[in-house]
């Protein structure tokens, strides 16, 4: 098994793809987003209840690889708290972790390990899209309706 | 003596590491196999010596293309057992093979209230074009089911044929599973009700031999990719009589006798069939692979990747959490299968850490995977260059991950 593989799955990931926590469906969801796939079939359903423009509650429910669900884990966990206005850079970020042209160092960019584990996807270009799938649907509902 | 090994080393990206360092070990088969030299240098040779158009020119180099293009039309004519040379008919591929009989022999003969049957486990291409004609038609697609072995079951068949089906497409091999479709008894139910039937073979003709004449159906299409040729080129073989009363499968320059603004005759099959400037290199390339098949022959190629075949399912099943899919005594050189606790795109992005290339995903077969409950498998397949030594490199592999990841 080589480094590049380890750090890609490293155990941040593997642990976040088991994690339950924020997994099922919210029965009072104000909003719920459907993150699909078609390429390979990963699909996620992501509960939000948003009050007054802040993530009250986030949970996720689906299928697919370590990769997507971790990523989708970790989005739920961490938006949690945050305002709609405070999300968009939030993303933009995550984003940038995984973006293989960038030229910032993903240690520029956060200390949160959960965050910066997924940095190993610079490495893995054709595995990016699952490291974002839930990210990139919930930017095109912020710049949807959510924020009217 | 057939030795992979030696047939390995016609094929020049063996000679090549992977970007890690790797030999490379490749396992996708079913999607599309590598070219031998031979194949690449025809090709080569085609366009650097001796290139020009088909048709009636009447100067070299075309007169020379022409005379080598309709070559391969005999070629294919043999290897598929074709009565007739006009038989054989080249398209792009499978798919655009599939959309093109859609469109000129199914669209005209449909009407509401047909039935067009299919089967559960068709590939997409094999599906959707149907699909959208009997939706705009308001006829009905009928699916043969199939069992929980993955075989089709074809008893519940000849419930589904009436005198309102119009055409029975089916595949002869799965490409998600690698079941064996037994095409003889489809084919021979179908007629009993005069049931035009339609066959991809896009999974059937790397690996065996098909008998047109045997089988007795009407349509019966593959890719030249999937058979050591190149992209971009395929066959459409139609029975005579079907291309004969079929309008043409597209329309333009070279497939006519006269034309006035108003309107235009056609020449006769195949060339009524083939609008505009073919894929020239792609047909000729194609020739290339069919020689390479007949070099070796199919009853080398089917022992040994049957052999092979075995050997890996033997290894997978000895191996712990380990399904695979489909239940059937002899299948094509494609096995399907889930690692407990590992999805199959994490599992197929280790493997390629290690230089082997494996399938991971649907298949293009969505209602099959809908079937049999799954959302994604890895799949494996295998062409005559594989060898027992990439077989143990693959188990090796899963075995490092599976310990790794679940
Ligand atoms: C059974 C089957 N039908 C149709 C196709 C489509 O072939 P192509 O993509 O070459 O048109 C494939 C290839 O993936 C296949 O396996």
């Amino acid at each position: 098994m080589n480094d590049r593989i380890k750090a890609l799955y490293q155990s941040h990931i593997l642990v976040n793809a088991k994690d339950t926590s924020h997994q099922g469906k919210l029965e009072d969801a104000t909003h719920v987003l459907e993150a699909y796939n078609p390429m390979c079939g990963d699909q996620y359903t992501v509960s939000l209840k948003i009050v007054d423009d802040v993530i009250e509650k986030a949970t996720f429910d689906g299928f697919g690889c370590a990769i997507s669900k971790a990523s989708t884990a970790v989005l739920t966990k961490q938006i949690e708290g945050k305002t709609l206005v405070e999300i968009k850079p939030f993303i933009e970020l995550f984003h940038e972790l995984v973006n293989e042209l960038s030229d910032q160092s993903p240690e520029s960019l956060t200390s949160d390990e959960d965050l910066l584990a997924f940095a190993a996807a610079r490495e893995f270009p054709e595995r990016k899209v699952c490291a974002t799938l839930s990210w990139e649907e919930l930017l095109l509902s912020l710049r949807g309706s959510m924020m009217k | 003596m057939f030795n992979p090994e030696t047939i390995k080393q016609q094929f020049p990206i063996f000679k090549q590491k992977t970007p890690l360092g790797q030999d490379l070990v490749y396992l996708d088969n079913a999607a599309t196999c590598q070219k031998p030299l031979a194949v690449i240098d025809r090709i080569t040779d085609f366009y650097a010596k001796e290139y020009g158009t088909v048709g009636r020119s009447s100067y070299w180099p075309a007169t020379e293309t022409t005379k080598n293009y309709n070559e391969v039309r005999g070629k294919v004519q043999r290897l598929l057992n074709a009565a007739h040379e006009d038989e054989i008919v080249f398209t792009s591929g499978t798919t655009d093979a599939i959309n093109k009989v859609a469109n000129s022999f199914l669209r005209p003969r449909l009407n509401a209230g047909d039935v067009v049957i299919i089967s559960e486990m068709e590939h997409h291409a094999n599906l959707i074009p149907w699909q959208q004609i009997c939706t705009e038609k308001g006829a009905l697609l009928k699916v043969i089911p199939i069992l929980d072995s993955g075989e089709l079951d074809y008893e519940a068949l000849e419930s589904l044929l009436t005198n309102k089906v119009k055409l029975l497409a089916v595949t002869g091999v799965s490409n998600a599973l690698g079941i064996k479709n037994d095409l003889l008894r489809i084919i021979k139910a179908a007629k009993g009700f005069e049931v035009p039937v339609f066959i991809d073979a896009a999974q059937s003709v790397a690996h065996s031999e098909i008998d047109v004449v045997a089988l007795h159906c009407d349509f019966l299409v593959f890719s030249g990719h999937k058979i050591y040729g190149p992209t971009g080129v395929g066959v459409l073989f139609g029975k005579r009589e079907r291309l004969r009363e079929m309008a043409p499968l597209s329309y333009g320059g070279g497939i006519v006798k006269e034309v006035t603004i108003e309107a235009a005759s056609f020449q006769q099959s195949p060339n009524k069939h083939e609008a505009g400037t073919p894929n020239i290199a792609g047909v000729i390339g194609l020739g290339a692979a069919v020689d390479f098949i007949n070099e070796i022959g199919y009853a080398e190629i089917s022992a040994h990747t049957k052999a092979i075949t075995g050997y890996a399912l033997e290894q997978l099943k000895a191996m712990e959490g380990i399904q695979v899919i489909g239940d059937v005594d002899d299948r094509a050189p494609v096995i399907s299968f889930v690692m407990e606790g590992v999805h199959a795109h994490d599992l197929s992005t280790f493997l390629n850490e290690k230089g082997i290339c494996i399938r991971a995903g649907h298949h293009c077969a969505q209602p099959l995977m809908h079937r049999l409950n799954l959302m994604a498998t890895a799949r494996i397949s295998f062409a005559i260059y594989n060898t027992k030594a990439d077989i143990d490199a693959l188990i090796i592999a899963l075995k490092e991950t599976q310990a790794f990841l679940s």
